[in-house]
């Protein structure tokens, strides 16, 4: 026990974490008769066991892997370490892409033992809905249990493995300057009508999620044009217009509030709110015909290396206590049922109406991370935003570019 | 000895456990078949659906085929349950066109499928998994490469909805058995009340109490409630004769006891040594009488407890008649009357009783005759044979009985109606008794123009045979005359 981690690490290889739970399962059952033989085998594998298990240490961590802000997430953060001051963690946020080759990353069999590229994140945390939930489809997932897990929304978890723990509202953004000159955009319809007639004042101004490079973006695109046909339409007003695509909700309002943009499309709301907070020239508008929500999904890796630390963290999150931090303290959202603070599911839905979409984490996300289906969709998002039409209708259907039959 | 053997309801509750347990193996064993057969059946169907959904999708352009993979169809695949899913499009050379999963496929499948389709287990890292693969091709007008839709998911909704199907019939079975086992136990204390009754009323009884039964009993006790009636109605017999015996004895030695009296209580009043001695002599007499008498009664009573299998000597009828009639001519009572003998058969009548109870049937017969007549009487006694009978009769042409006091001559104290004599009245109930002991019958009836006729109907002993057989008489002898 007072080997130096690495040590540990060598004596015990790189046993998946199942090894350990197979040990400290077995153990009572076989030798649970006799105490004193227990409690020598105890001593023996004991330092194996804690090296195994991996309670995190200082130099050892619990990873969360997150496709999360950290100033938005912090009082969450803050909230467990004081709930388990003994449970050291490190947060590393990323985008979504670096936060999906993370999950894969130690599979590959690339770099060194013990270094930090090649082990698996103990939590991941990311918005980029399909690629979670292709990853939970994949077994990498660890399938969790616990009161915490039992209450959590039916609607909001798959196979008790991963749960969707946010419900953050879809949102356009738009500088004060765009209300001088023209009137602001309520609804996708009066968005593709700016597009049209103010070309003049926004042609560069406008910006909007990437589906090309974000997960995000992407998603978002694939959502929209499930549910409406005139999505296409719109993608070709803002090729028009030469929207600039951006990867971050974070450049875009930070475009918005420099000046450089007046119209942001398809901003993750979490963020925008918080931050026309702080900037008063940034406005949020929710949608007023459909707004998509986005829900952040979170799962313990399957080969998480402190697994019983990252349980402790998922059901923390899942808690009555994380949602009240979550409802109070971030503008995240919850969706737990009976959470009271001024950012609960409940509260947006009071406040906006039925209009909200949500992104559910079910089957029908693991399309949109198909190769195939992928490049069809991306190829004729960039043929309309560049201005072409010649694609014919199958592939927009199939691509879930037209509303289904 | 009453030994107890088992218990009807632990019996049927045996009988209940076993049939339930054998049939409830059965039972399960179809259910859960059944159960997995559904399951299996119903997510056979949705992956047939993904399947044809994915199928659906599939485009050619300029023969090369296209997929875009349909998210409803992986809705479908990974069903309520929320399976792990996996699809693979193939071309008919193996080549991926699409797919979601790294699971190899084996090649013989490949190659064996053909567009009915097929539906394989497959097992991989992730589990179990259930595969359904579809071959599609598509008329066009260049050659179309065929593809293969392969589609799969794992078997925890099959699981789950076998499982609670099987609970389902599980929980009705174990309902069913419940009420089965509550009706059974009412049914079975129901069916055991009418027993209780009985046992209640038979408890409830006094010692002495005799009388047949009246209970409401089920057509399955009748026989039981008739045996124990039966067997009242024997006890009830039994002991009036008992009774009757003791007083039927009791008269015999008083009678005799009171002669002795009177005789010593004449000696003691004379001074007479010769007188004394005469008298004396009387006693020693009497006493003699007596004694044998007691001696008779004696033998009567344990008589009762003989065993009847008892073999008796077989003797003849004829000799002792005429023997009883030669005593009582001799006798001074008879002076007064014409006592003789009737026909009597040529060949020897064996029969097998007691010959002092015949004979004091007899001469109780005789002294009641010579009593109940006037002086001057003809008594007959006449003997002869009747099939497998003897008969034996005592006439009289005295008054005869009122044809009303007939039935009851064999009763104590009846004296045929008369208090004019000195009789006690148990003459004829003395020879009922002991005609009842030897199996023999009596009849009493008038004649005509006048007299009364005793008949004493003796079964013969069967010559060759085991002679006890006589005392098992079959036929009422009194209606075959």
């Amino acid at each position: 026990m007072s080997l130096p981690p690495g040590q540990r690490l060598r004596s015990c290889g790189r046993l998946p974490a199942r090894c350990a739970t197979q040990v400290t399962r077995r153990q009572p059952l076989v030798v649970s008769p006799c105490l004193p033989l227990l409690l020598l085998m105890l001593l023996l594998l004991g330092g194996c066991h804690s090296g195994d298990s991996r309670t995190p240490t200082d130099e050892d961590p619990l990873v969360i892997s997150a496709a999360l802000d950290l100033d938005v997430v912090a009082p969450l953060l803050d909230a467990f370490r004081q709930a388990y001051p003994q449970i050291p963690l490190r947060f590393e946020d990323r985008t979504t892409r670096e936060v999906d080759d993370s999950v894969v990353g130690h599979l590959a069999g690339g770099g060194v033992e013990g270094e930090g590229t090649s082990r698996a994140p103990d939590v991941v945390i990311s918005s980029a809905m399909p690629w979670q939930m292709a990853r939970v489809n994949e077994g990498l997932a660890r399938r969790l249990n616990g009161p915490e897990i039992e209450r959590w929304p039916e609607w909001a978890r798959w196979r008790d493995e991963v749960f969707a723990f946010t419900f953050e509202p879809v949102v356009m953004a738009y500088r004060l300057d765009l209300s001088r000159h023209m009137l602001p955009p309520q609804t996708h319809g009066d968005l593709h009508a700016l597009l049209a007639t103010q070309a003049r004042w926004l042609t560069g101004k406008v910006t909007t999620y990437s589906p090309l490079s974000s997960g995000v973006g992407y998603t978002l695109a694939q959502q929209d044009a499930r549910y409406s046909s005139r999505f296409w339409e719109l993608v070709g007003a803002m090729g028009r217009v030469d929207t600039r695509l951006e990867t971050t909700t974070r450049a875009m309002l930070e475009g918005l509030s420099q000046g450089r943009y007046w119209l942001g499309y398809n901003l993750l709301g979490s963020y925008a709110m918080v931050y026309a907070q702080e900037h008063p020239e940034v406005i949020v508008q929710v949608p007023r015909d459909y707004s998509l929500v986005l829900m952040r999904m979170a799962f313990v890796h399957r080969d998480a290396p402190h697994v019983e630390a990252a349980e402790t963290f998922v059901r923390f999150l899942l808690s009555q206590r994380g949602q009240r931090v979550l409802a109070g303290q971030t503008p995240l959202f919850s969706v737990l049922p009976g959470v009271t603070g001024p950012y609960t599911a409940a509260r947006l839905r009071t406040q906006v109406g039925e209009r909200l979409y949500p992104i559910l984490p079910n089957a029908t996300l693991l399309a949109f991370v198909d190769p195939a289906r992928r490049e069809a969709f991306t190829d004729h998002w960039r043929a309309r935003f560049q201005g072409e039409q010649a694609l014919d209708e199958a592939v927009e259907r199939g691509s879930g570019a037209l509303a289904p039959e | 000895m009453i030994e107890v053997e088992g218990s009807l309801k632990r019996r049927l509750g045996g009988w209940l456990v076993v049939t339930v347990g054998v049939l409830g193996l059965a039972l399960m064993v179809e259910a859960w078949v059944s159960s997995q057969r559904a399951a299996a059946r119903a997510f056979d169907a949705q992956l047939q659906a993904a399947a044809l959904t994915i199928a659906e999708a599939v485009r050619w352009q300029d023969g090369i085929p296209q997929v875009v993979v349909p998210a409803a169809a992986l809705q479908i695949l990974a069903t309520d349950s929320q399976a792990r899913v996996f699809y693979a499009v193939l071309d008919d050379d193996g080549r991926t066109l699409s797919r979601n999963w790294p699971v190899d496929i084996p090649v013989a499948w490949q190659q064996a499928l053909d567009e009915g389709g097929m539906s394989r287990d497959l097992t991989t890292t992730l589990g179990e998994l259930r595969l359904h693969a579809q071959r599609v091709a598509s008329a066009g007008w260049v050659t179309q490469l065929p593809v293969q839709v392969w589609v799969g998911h794992t078997l925890e909704g099959r699981r789950a909805l076998a499982r609670s199907l099987f609970e389902r019939s599980l929980s009705r079975f174990i309902a069913m058995v419940l009420l089965t086992g509550v009706l059974m136990g009412l049914t079975m204390r129901a069916a055991l009340s009418p027993l209780r009754r009985l046992r209640r009323q038979i408890r409830g009884r006094g010692a002495d109490d005799f009388s047949p039964l009246a209970a409401r009993v089920p057509k399955e006790l009748h026989e039981l409630a008739q045996a124990l009636d039966h067997l009242f109605a024997r006890q009830r017999q039994g002991r009036e004769d008992l009774l009757r015996f003791t007083a039927d004895a009791s008269h015999q030695l008083k009678t005799p006891l009171a002669g002795l009296k009177t005789v010593s209580e004449l000696g003691l009043r004379s001074s007479d040594p010769d007188e004394w001695r005469q008298a004396l002599t009387r006693v020693h007499a009497r006493a003699e009488d007596t004694s044998r008498l007691a001696g008779q009664l004696l033998s009567l009573a344990r008589l009762r407890h003989l065993d009847r299998e008892t073999a008796l000597p077989a003797l003849d009828l004829g000799e002792l008649v005429r023997d009883v009639a030669l005593d009582w001519a001799a006798r001074e009572r008879a002076a007064e009357h014409d006592l003789g003998l009737g026909s009597l058969p040529a060949e020897p009548l064996k029969v097998c009783v007691e010959g002092w109870a015949l004979r004091e049937a007899l001469g109780n017969l005789i002294d009641n005759a010579l009593r109940y007549t006037p002086t001057g009487c003809e008594i007959t006694l006449h003997l002869s044979r009747e099939g497998d009978w003897a008969r034996l009769s005592i006439v009289d042409d005295g008054p005869g009985v009122a044809d009303a006091a007939l039935a009851t001559l064999g009763q104590p104290f009846q004296r045929g109606g008369r208090q004019d004599t000195e009789g006690s009245g148990l003459g004829l109930a003395i020879v009922d008794t002991t005609a009842r002991r030897m199996g023999a019958r009596v009849q009493f009836a008038n004649r005509s123009p006048q007299g009364l006729e005793v008949v004493l109907w003796l079964p013969l002993a069967k010559d060759e045979q085991d002679v006890t057989g006589a005392f098992a008489a079959g036929v009422n002898p009194g209606e075959s005359t």
